[in-house]
């Protein structure tokens, strides 16, 4: 009973026992009983389904995946309960997970929005007995809609045009969304489709006093992190921590100037680096333990249970941290550095600063070409014989820039600004990879340390470390020799000529 | 993406009850399933209330391409679909020999289906003929339900014989007992001594009246009684499968 069906409008004047009658002159009917349904809609809080036009609900571990161009993608009878969050690896093996998974990646499926209502589910039957199709009609909590799904089995071509021929002799016709409320329903939970997104969307204006701007600048980024915050605490994904460390650094990235346009940023700084002590130890674990399939597969099979056993202790020492990261959070201390934050942006009586008064266009340029000119500085020299310890600082001064390119984004060519970001990216992604082998094989030597010093009986999980090891030192020293390579396609004439064209000082 | 042939060479010993129940378990579990019924008897059809349109046949079988397209239906399960049998597959042998690399047409016709379904299972017919052969190449693994008597050593040392003239392993052979009596000593003993000749699973189907009534029901045990001790037997079955693929 899985062939894709499209949600269709009940005429208000067409009673359903007439069309039920009509059906049933040409079909057996087996009708289940009437039911109040709670329809449960659940999306990633950053809207992954609805992006795509899907929407997805569920009744009880009944899920059902409708897209809104081509009616109903899949279905799933006996699927997970969702009680806070669930992934879509919780799903059983089907046509369902199957499209959940590259879609919500290791985001998980929280309950946006809830709707009530009536349905009726009618299985209509060839003279086998048999169920060819069947119907579900559907109708709101408030009597004002009603709508019609057909499910066909397949195999029953000639039977589904008699049903057609029916629908439409009663003027079942118009094809719509499963349910209007849908976007109401969202509301009642304080939410709105595509109210959130991990890109940074503030649109600025180039004239605006960069004073101004900048206060907007990080209310939208402590918006950012306030919005993620239950989610971080309550643990549903680890993106919500995610986007809250990148939230700090995007607001960090902007503090080269911060003095000359915020006289208070001083405190800001303080609080930036606050938050992200508290908050690295778990991301860093969450790294780890995203890598954990890649770093299964590139072990022989004999050497996997004890790399497992020691994934199993990191995801323990994982709960540990984020425990502890959640207390600290939570703390009347931080609680006080976020309505400090607020307050400071709220307050009109601000001392003002040279710089407050600059068209943010200005300032955005100086900051942008700043953190140019620094990862310039730092990848001339940059080839395979680079100290781990300066390709580590050239990473960093790469991410400052990013950030700032996307802070201020919105007052640029998008085209233009693609280009550069797009040669940035590939930079960023040796230096980031180089990176995560570099640290990840330091956290596995220290491991092996207290492996050692723990007990002799861990001897599978030392071997399995040392095996890890080496694959990661092979690939490190592989990315080493595609330093200058990657850094001269960063620094190439038209690269830089374009980021002088977009960023150059202005006629001050 | 694995084809299960259910086969005997010898008849009323469970092949289709354990079709019917563990292509419905597949489709539960695992994902999309085919049930394929081979047998011109059609009883899987019938349990599934599913009858082949009318001009399709054995010839059109072996054809292959959009006739089996056009006639896979959905059951009354999700992810469960069907080919029905037709009564003409009694002559599908004389077919078969017309065609060119008689032995392995069913392996050509069954291959394009392989990327949609996850599992693709044969309910076959008890005999050993050119049908049985192209059932043994097209079949990733084949499993026999055995009722422990000394009838069925018979025909498994029967098909060993059969599998190494065409030269093809004993690999793929997954035994299980099947409508076993626990009351019967004479089970109990054959049981045990197959199982120091053979690698038999350690599963084992209980002659059941529940697994008898599906006939009443139209319906996979495993649907209908899901509490019963026969459809815990079958799920114990499709997993101790699983883990041996």
């Amino acid at each position: 009973m899985d062939h894709p069906g499209r949600d269709m409008l009940l005429p208000d004047l067409l009673p359903t026992e007439k069309l039920l009658a009509a059906l049933a002159a040409e079909f057996g009917l087996d009708a289940a009983p009437e039911c109040e349904a709670s329809v449960v809609y659940a999306d990633s809080f950053d809207w992954r389904l609805y992006r795509k036009g899907y929407l997805l609900h569920c009744h009880g571990s009944y899920w059902s995946l409708c897209h809104g161009d081509s009616g109903e993608a899949a279905t799933q009878p006996d699927g997970p309960k969702l009680q806070t969050s669930c992934f879509a690896g919780d799903f059983p093996p089907g046509e369902l997970r199957k499209l959940l998974e590259p879609i919500l990646g290791g985001r998980c499926l929280l309950p946006l929005a809830e709707v009530n209502l009536h349905s009726r589910q009618i299985s209509l039957l060839n003279r086998d007995k048999k169920a060819i199709a069947a119907i579900e009609i559907r109708q709101s909590a408030d009597r004002e809609r009603r709508t019609l799904l057909l499910r066909r089995v397949r195999g029953y071509e000639g039977e589904h045009e008699v049903i057609r021929r029916i629908l439409a002799e009663n003027g079942v016709t118009e094809s719509v969304l499963p349910l209007t409320s849908f976007e109401d329903a969202c509301r009642a939970k304080g939410r709105s489709p595509l109210d959130y997104s991990q890109k940074f969307t503030l649109e600025l204006d180039g004239d605006e006093a960069a004073r101004e701007a900048m206060i907007r600048i990080y209310q939208a980024l402590l918006d950012t992190i306030t919005l993620n915050m239950p989610g971080a605490l309550a643990d549903y994904d680890p993106e919500f921590l995610h986007d809250i460390r990148v939230a700090i650094r995007r607001a960090r990235s902007g503090l080269i100037f911060a003095k000359r346009v915020l006289p208070d940023s001083v405190s800001l700084s303080r609080m930036f680096r606050r938050l992200g002590a508290i908050t690295g130890p778990t991301r860093d674990l969450d790294v780890y333990l995203l890598a954990q399939d890649d770093h299964v597969k590139r072990l022989s099979s004999c050497l996997r249970p004890g790399l497992q056993e020691f994934f199993a202790e990191l995801s323990r020492k994982r709960q540990v941290e984020q425990k502890k990261m959640a207390r600290m959070l939570g703390s009347r201390k931080t609680e006080a550095l976020f309505s400090a934050w607020q307050q400071a942006l709220k307050r009109h009586d601000r001392q003002t600063a040279d710089l407050s008064d600059l068209p943010i266009r200005e300032l955005a340029d100086r900051i942008i070409l700043k953190r140019y000119k620094r990862v310039m500085r730092g990848g001339r020299n940059l080839d395979a014989t680079t100290p781990d310890t300066e390709t580590h600082r050239l990473r960093l001064q790469c991410k400052k820039l990013r950030y700032a390119i996307e802070l201020f984004g919105s007052l640029y060519p998008k085209q233009e600004l693609k280009i550069v970001t797009r040669q940035l990216r590939k930079l960023q992604d040796i230096l980031g990879s180089f990176n995560d082998l570099s640290v990840q094989q330091e956290m596995l030597r220290q491991s092996v340390i207290t492996l050692a010093a723990e007990s002799p009986q861990k001897l599978d999980q030392a071997a399995a470390l040392g095996g890890l090891l080496q694959s990661l030192f092979q690939e490190q020293e592989a990315l080493r020799g595609r330093f200058a390579r990657a850094f001269a396609r960063f620094g190439n004439q038209k690269t830089v000529m374009l980021f002088h064209k977009l960023f150059r000082k202005r006629g001050r | 993406m694995s084809v299960i042939a259910v086969y005997n060479i010898k008849g009323g010993v469970g092949k289709t009850a354990t079709a019917v129940n563990l292509a419905y378990l597949s489709a539960r579990q695992t994902g999309k399933t085919l049930l394929v019924d081979m047998d011109p008897q059609a009883s899987a059809s019938f349990y599934f209330r599913v009858c082949p349109q009318q001009n399709f046949g054995a010839k059109k079988l072996l054809k292959g391409g959009r006739h089996i397209e056009e006639n896979i239906k959905g059951t009354d399960y999700s992810g469960l679909y069907m080919l029905p049998a037709d009564f003409s597959y009694r002559n599908i042998d004389l077919a078969l020999d017309e065609r060119k690399e008689s032995h392995m047409r069913l392996h050509k016709v069954l291959a394009p289906l392989m990327a949609e379904y996850e599992y693709i299972i044969l309910d076959c017919p008890p005999n050993l003929t050119l049908l049985s052969e192209n059932i043994l190449y097209a079949a990733d693994y084949v499993l026999m339900p055995l009722i422990p008597t000394t009838l069925s050593l018979r025909s498994l040392d029967q098909l060993y014989a059969f599998l190494d003239k065409i030269g093809l392993g004993h690999d793929n052979l997954l035994l299980f007992f099947s409508m076993v009596e626990k009351r019967k000593k004479m089970h109990a003993e054959i049981m045990l001594s197959l199982r120091e000749r053979f690698r038999v699973l350690q599963t084992t189907i209980p002659y059941s009246a529940d697994i008898e009534r599906m006939g009443v029901y139209r319906q996979p045990v495993a649907a209908a009684l899901p509490a019963s001790t026969a459809a815990a037997a079958y799920a114990s079955l499709w997993r101790e499968i699983q883990e041996n693929l």
